[in-house]
């Protein structure tokens, strides 16, 4: 028996824009989506459940990363109850879920809270850098380590126990029987979709939404790459000093073309920006276009007089590294793929 | 200008349908002379056109045709067709001027016996908008079998001036001299039934509507079911082909946002179920599936109409049609969410019948000098006390009937014809005391 719990659309409310009530259950949404099958029939479905406050249901769901959003069922709905949008919410609320910390929930629903958050983190890094009486070297050395531990910290003490309560949340609560062998035969679909996106295809017309997306995830994570582990800031070779160069500029770029898709609203998925899609295109934006100014004035030889702007670069990437990384958006890299693998793995046990 | 002739009546009725009729006609009885003025060819309005009527399954023309001649007749009732009323003036109480312009027929009317002879002669084949555009006919024509006036009208737009029309009639009734009139009409009083429009499902594409060529609307079913029918049975377009897997997509255009109108139409529900239960008749190995939102089923013996339908074989499962596509052969694939089951599905049918929504039509307010005619949220004619007079407009003296206020069945309208024609027989009664 399902308890009801009218309050619950409220608390989702706090993390995006839609108006469920205003639904009749038509099913207009889930029969336009390109994305629902037999198996996967959403978004109504995910509507239900948010009108009903069945919030075990929702969190055992993995239907709101199944969706990316090309917004045909909030451009047709009859309602205009926003069921995309609703997705949108539902994917901020499951990330706040997995989050042991709470931290992304406090965040998602408060701006003033991510605003301080970001002004701290600033000051932090700037009282560092006083400490270090504003030495370039001592910075740039400092940083390339804080790049290092923030990585596998990050990973170890926030995304790998979140990652864990996402399986508790969808397998093992649920109790859906997964033979040990289909974790490993389900692999490469994680591997496949984590680093392909491929899923964003089945979505109609946004065949430019995906190479955008796919360009800008190869160059972010190889721009990570080349910085971290083949230290571009202190490089001699010349192919890595080339490499991290077109790197930043296609981050800069696309996170450009993104920035201006929110301002102009013109397609659906852009219509309904939520200061956390902000944050995440802005820090992205500014990680490339510093970094890439940064690389630029020591090639120019003129870092050692403009430290600023390390300082910049710096306080983008702690922020980025420490707020958008584990309690933002950018979990949705890892949401989505491992919601890919366990969706696998939940149909090899049906079968 | 001046030359404007100047005619006197008690009541003028814009609009010839069934309330403009109804309403004329009981306003006639009681002594009151009245003008119609039509801006098509023809009498009847949409009724005239439809196959058969819920939920008594009354054949539509036997109903309207008596009550259209019984009209033409009347001596109180004048009829002006092709005319529209530009310019609506009300100078006091009581005392409307309105400025009428008829556009040319070609062909007096009196003097045409309906031989078809032109039909025959004329050498310019268009699309039949009166059969829906399911088939042809020529520039010089009849409107319908049973228009009334029966008698024929130069389509001049399409018209190439050949003149084979001319020699060809026998009565020499086709007269090309002809000219736009313009009148100057001085009424006491004013009974707007403009009636709606269809919803046009060139709005969703989709859904396929002009693309797919067996995905037609409900109004086109209607005439392929109408005792007048173009081909006599019921054909699919693309091919020809008798269709036996039918679907009906309601709330086309109707309860839908997304298209700018959200309100119900009424009437989709019940002329789907009629259709339905017509097509069970005349394509007894057919199967109807009718996909819905919610049935509303309202009147006076709906609900036993609609369990009527179930159990003579229609099927009607809960969901929105998404979109529509077609298949090499011609038949379409519909994919909807089954609400029952939660599921998204597809379903393969050799015919889509789009139960397209009722669309206000009121352009006639812009014709209103002076005091404007108040419309409604959504384009109808706003009613001023909908519990008391619903026939009461904002503007004392004019009155509206049928779905000039929104969207109405045919009962509803013969209904609030009677009430407007009241209310406009009370208004005039004030004159005279």
């Amino acid at each position: 028996m399902a308890r009801i719990n009218p309050k619950f659309t409220k608390e989702l409310q706090s993390y995006g824009a839609f108006d469920t009530n205003a639904c009749y259950n038509c099913g207009n949404c889930t029969a336009v989506c390109s994305l629902s099958d037999e198996d996967n029939s959403f978004p109504r479905k995910m509507v239900r459940y948010s009108v009903l406050g069945l919030e075990s249901e929702i969190e055992s769901s993995l239907e709101p990363w199944l969706c990316y959003y090309c917004g045909d069922c909030s451009a047709t709905c009859p309602r205009e109850a926003e069921p995309g949008e609703l997705m949108m919410s539902l994917r901020r609320y499951l990330t706040s879920k997995y989050d042991w910390t709470g931290l992304s929930g406090m965040l998602y629903k408060s701006l003033t809270t991510s605003i301080i958050a970001f002004v701290l983190l600033a000051i932090g890094v700037i009282w560092f850098a006083a400490e270090q009486n504003f030495m370039p070297e001592h910075l740039l050395h400092y940083g390339h380590y804080f790049e290092m531990l923030a990585i596998g910290g990050v990973f170890l003490v926030i995304l790998l126990p979140n990652l864990f309560r996402m399986w508790n949340m969808v397998i093992r609560k649920p109790k859906v029987k997964v033979p040990i062998s289909a974790y490993f035969k389900s692999f490469s679909e994680l591997i496949v979709h984590m680093f392909t996106q491929k899923r964003t295809l089945g979505c109609d017309d946004s065949q430019t939404r995906w190479f955008e997306h796919l360009i800008l995830v190869i160059g972010y994570l190889s721009l990570l790459f080349t910085t971290v582990f083949l230290d571009w800031f202190a490089t001699d070779s010349s192919f890595v000093l080339i490499l991290g160069y077109v790197e930043s500029v296609i981050i800069f770029s696309v996170t450009f073309i993104f920035m201006i898709g929110r301002v102009n609203k013109k397609t659906q998925q852009s219509k309904n920006s939520h200061p956390s899609d902000w944050f995440f295109v802005i820090w992205l934006f500014l990680m490339g276009l510093s970094a890439f100014v940064v690389r630029l004035f020591i090639d120019l030889d003129i870092l050692e007089t403009n430290i600023w702007m390390y300082l910049i670069h710096l306080t983008v990437l702690v922020q980025w590294a420490l707020i958008i990384v584990p309690f933002g958006k950018w979990t949705h890299f890892l949401y989505r793929s491992f919601a890919m693998y366990f969706e696998k793995l939940k149909s090899l046990s049906a079968s | 200008m001046s030359e404007k002739k100047i005619l006197e009546y008690d009541v003028l009725v814009v609009g010839g349908g069934i309330s403009g009729g109804e309403a004329a006609l009981n306003l006639a009885n009681l002594d009151y002379k009245v003008l119609v003025v039509e801006k098509d060819l023809s009498l009847g309005g949409k009724m005239i056109a439809l196959s058969k009527v819920f939920p008594t399954l009354d054949c539509a023309a036997c109903i309207t045709t008596p009550k259209v001649s019984e009209i033409s007749r009347h001596p109180n009732i004048t009829i002006m067709f092709s005319a529209e009323a530009k310019k609506i003036d009300k100078l006091g109480e009581h005392n409307f001027e309105a400025h009428v312009h008829q556009k040319p027929r070609y062909v007096n009317i009196d003097d045409c016996t309906a031989c078809q002879l032109c039909e025959k002669a004329c050498p310019v084949s268009v699309i039949d908008e009166y059969q829906q555009g399911l088939i042809g006919r020529k520039a010089a024509f009849i409107p319908f079998s049973i228009a009334s006036p029966r008698a024929a009208a130069i389509d001049i737009t399409n018209c190439t001036l050949c003149g084979a029309c001319e020699r060809a009639c026998p009565t020499g009734c086709i007269d090309f001299t002809q000219t736009d009139l313009d009148y100057v009409v001085k009424a006491k009083a004013v009974v707007v039934a403009t009636g709606f429009k269809l919803f046009d499902p060139l709005k969703i594409p989709r859904y396929g509507y002009g693309k797919y060529k067996n995905v037609i609307t409900s109004m086109q079913m209607e005439r392929q079911l109408a005792p007048t029918r173009p081909f006599n049975t019921i054909l699919r377009p693309g091919d020809g082909k008798m269709p036996d897997n039918i679907a009906y997509v309601l709330c086309t255009g109707s309860r839908d946002k997304s298209v700018g109108n959200p309100i119900c139409s009424q009437v989709c529900c019940m002329y789907s179920i009629k259709q339905g239960q017509l097509l069970m008749g005349s394509l007894p190995m057919a199967d109807v599936t009718i996909y819905y939102l919610h049935i509303r089923a309202f009147g006076k013996g709906f609900n036993e109409f609609y369990e009527q339908s179930k159990e003579m074989g229609v099927e009607f499962i809960k969901g929105k049609i998404g979109n529509i596509k077609e298949k090499e052969n011609g038949n379409l694939i519909l994919r909807y969410e089954d609400i029952e089951e939660g599921k998204v599905k597809e379903a393969e049918h050799d015919m889509v019948v789009l139960s397209v929504g009722v669309m206000s039509n009121s352009e006639i307010s812009d014709s209103f000098q002076g005091e404007s005619l108040v419309l409604d949220d959504y384009g109808f004619i706003h009613q001023n006390d909908i519990l008391a007079s619903p026939s009461e407009t904002n503007i004392d003296g004019v009155f509206v009937a049928g779905t000039a206020t929104g969207p109405m069945d045919i009962p509803d309208s013969i209904l609030s014809a009677g009430a407007a024609s009241a209310e406009t027989t009370s208004y005039l009664r004030r004159a005279v005391l």
